[in-house]
């Protein structure tokens, strides 16, 4: 069966509609626009479905996929990343000192998060000119 | 006939133990991680509503005062809804996503691991405002100004609250954001968006939710710290107002991200426990996508004593919900009719699911009628109701799901008789914890008052509820001795001990790092093991003249 954005192009058009009822019942500008920003969030999602789809939704055999992808198991950076956010929150209600002990955390790890990537570029690029080839 | 890929992976070397545990990329590291995490916020505020019930379990009773009171049910809400029953769902979608779709894992791993300690952090700074001087966030798990600005609440442990749903919100939606990506761009070949399991599509639209609702709660929360901090932003009646809309706005959609995966599991614990395809696939599937539309075009039904919004509107949106309920309801009862049913106890979760949020959904039919919700506002008639829609109908759907799936997840089978002991407790529990509050609410008993004067009828029924309650945390206990009990001797239950109808059933138990080791099958419906099976019986059919 193909077409399977449509159930969101579905769900989008009654939203729409939802909204345009409330545009005209009610007319208050923040429920409009807390609905207009739903219904392009929802939108949004069928476009991306549907044009991430189309390999997907092709019949026949499928193709197989060649090019390699690196999945890293591990990954510090992202974690160091998350707890730098939150430290500069906390920071902001409870202790100050916490705002620049998280924005210097913060720092640190967004250069160790490309480390990362650039190791896995590296290894993607290896494995296509040695092992692929 | 099977599908062969040819995805090179690169692997680097894991860290074994905790460390390795905490920043692991692999999505089912990630799901269980958020998901344990949840269950122990769930514990914890459980012993917040534990709490509660005793200090009104008679009236005029002084377990703990007045203000630790407003705390209790302040943090026992926040605590339920932004760290145990929504990240549940999710959690449960960043596990059985991918491997339901056939991918080999979820497409943004960093940023999901990411969206995890965000969420967590937002969770364990919310709960450190009890250290503060002042308690934790005191003004209800929706924070109403100008309730909650600065002068009316002021203290350290309400802005603790602010940022840590600020946080929490931003770590789910960094999660869910990569769900969306992962059904977009890792489906197997062959999985077309409706070949997809009932509980891929249930996630997918509680996924899309958390996008189109929780950055409005993100900007409600800032514009709130700001007020507090002499913003000014919601004084005056429109600001009520408008605070009031923006949190709603996220209000009422996240029901919906609380239950619709908790359908899902339900969902397939019925078609796996009838041995029957999912009736009437398609009806449902628009069925959810209409709950979804219509689900965020209610929000103001919790302001129509307000005077703020215009009632008629939102009563009619509110009421139009049980259409697309009724279907569900349909395909439920049409997937069992004529199946070889096998009352395990994940089917009989499931189907406990379906009865106690029936009658969360037949009180919503009263209270979407303004006329009604004039009278039961703010009284125990609205507790009762929410209850039984958000416990009944993602706890027990949330139980479906772990008796449904604990043996994929862990490779060992939980042990039935103390899960159906576990249901039946829980039964008990719930019913005799939250229908009396329908008839209290029905005889003018408010909501969030910490004491009650002397009043005929009410102590009883505020002791049966709180007895309840209790019977509640019994059958936790049962459950939490079962999974340890099942963990600890092990009765392994083999890749697919259920005879499953979708993809997670197709590979070891549990999941190998990449997901899938062996060759997928092919994928002709939303339920390609069932469709196995049958090509496998018409052949046998066939080898023996079956239809000669």
């Amino acid at each position: 069966m193909r077409g399977g954005a449509i159930p969101l192009l579905a769900w989008g058009t009654l939203l729409a509609a939802m909204l345009a009822i409330n545009w005209i019942w009610t007319g208050d500008a923040l429920q409009v626009g807390e609905f207009g920003f739903a219904v392009l969030v929802i939108y949004g999602g069928a476009l991306l479905l549907w044009l991430a789809s189309r390999d997907s939704i092709t019949r026949g055999p499928p193709r197989p996929r060649g090019e390699p992808e690196t999945l890293p198991q591990v990954s510090l950076a992202p974690v160091l990343i998350a707890l730098s956010v939150a430290a500069i929150l906390f920071g902001l209600v409870w202790a100050n000192f916490l705002v620049y002990v998280g924005a210097g955390t913060l720092a640190l790890s967004l250069g160790r998060l490309g480390i990362e990537l650039r190791a896995e570029r590296d290894t993607r690029r290896r494995i296509e000119r040695d092992v692929l080839r | 006939m099977s599908v062969a890929t040819e995805t090179v992976t690169v692997r680097r070397s894991g860290i074994p133990g905790w460390l390795g545990a905490a920043i692991s990329t692999d999505h089912k590291r990630i799901g269980l991680n958020v998901g344990i995490a949840s269950l122990a916020f769930f514990l914890l505020g459980g012993v917040f509503a534990l709490l509660m019930r005793a200090q009104i379990a008679q009236p005029n009773e002084h377990v703990v005062s007045d203000s630790t009171y407003n705390q209790l049910f302040s943090m026992h809400g926040s605590t339920m809804i932004y760290l145990f029953v929504t990240p549940m769902a999710v959690a449960m979608a960043v596990y059985l996503v991918p491997l339901q779709i056939g991918a080999f894992g979820i497409a943004g791993p960093r940023i999901a691991l990411s969206g995890l300690w965000v969420w967590l952090s937002g969770g364990l700074i919310m709960q450190s405002g009890w250290l503060t001087a002042d308690g934790a966030g005191r003004d209800g798990w929706f924070a109403y100004a100008p309730l909650s600005n600065g002068t009316n609440t002021p203290g350290v442990g309400q802005d603790l609250w602010v940022v840590g749903v600020i946080l929490a919100a931003a770590g789910l939606l960094l999660i869910a954001g990569c769900v969306i990506a992962t059904i977009a761009r890792r489906r197997a070949p062959g999985m077309s968006l409706l070949r997809m399991p009932v509980f891929t599509w249930t996630a997918l639209a509680s996924m899309l939710m958390v996008l189109g609702a929780f950055p409005v709660l993100i900007v409600a929360m800032t514009l709130l710290y700001i007020d507090r901090h002499g913003g000014h932003i919601f004084s005056g009646f429109n600001g009520a107002i408008d605070y009031q809309d923006l949190f709603w706005f996220f209000g009422h959609p996240v029901v919906y991200v609380m239950f619709f995966p908790y359908l899902g599991a339900a969902a397939e614990a019925i078609a796996v426990g009838s041995h029957k395809r999912w009736f009437g696939y398609v009806a449902f599937v628009a069925s959810i996508m209409t709950f979804a539309a219509l689900s965020m075009s209610v929000w103001a039904h919790h302001m129509f004593t307000t005077g703020g919004v215009t009632n008629q509107y939102f009563a009619f949106s509110s009421t139009l919900l049980a259409v697309p309920a009724g279907i569900e309801y349909f395909d439920a009862i049409a997937t069992m009719i004529g199946g070889a049913i096998v009352l395990r106890a994940s089917m009989l979760f499931a189907l406990a699911f379906f009865i106690q949020f029936l009658v969360g959904g037949l009180s919503g039919i009263f209270v979407a009628s303004p006329v009604l919700d004039y009278h039961a506002n703010d009284s125990y008639m609205i507790v009762g109701h929410f209850h039984y829609t958000l416990f009944a109908g993602s706890v027990f759907g949330f139980f479906a799901g772990v008796y449904h799936w604990f043996p994929k997840i862990t490779g060992a089978q939980l042990r039935e008789s103390l899960g159906k002991l576990h249901l039946v407790l829980l039964m008990i529990g719930t019913n005799l914890t939250f229908f009396p509050m329908f008839i209290l609410g029905e005889e003018g008993m408010p909501r969030r008052i910490s004491r009650y004067p002397t009043h005929p009828g009410w102590g009883a029924l505020n002791l049966l509820e709180s007895i309840g309650a209790g019977i509640i945390a019994l059958a936790i206990v049962v459950f939490l001795v079962n999974v340890a009990v099942s963990l600890r001797r092990r009765e392994i239950a083999g890749d697919d001990p259920w005879l499953g109808h979708t993809l997670e059933w197709a590979t070891s138990s549990p999941p190998p790092p990449h997901n899938f080791e062996r060759p997928l099958p092919p994928i002709r419906s939303y339920a390609p093991l069932l469709d196995l099976r049958h090509a496998a019986a018409d052949r046998a059919c066939r080898r023996d003249g079956a239809f000669a």
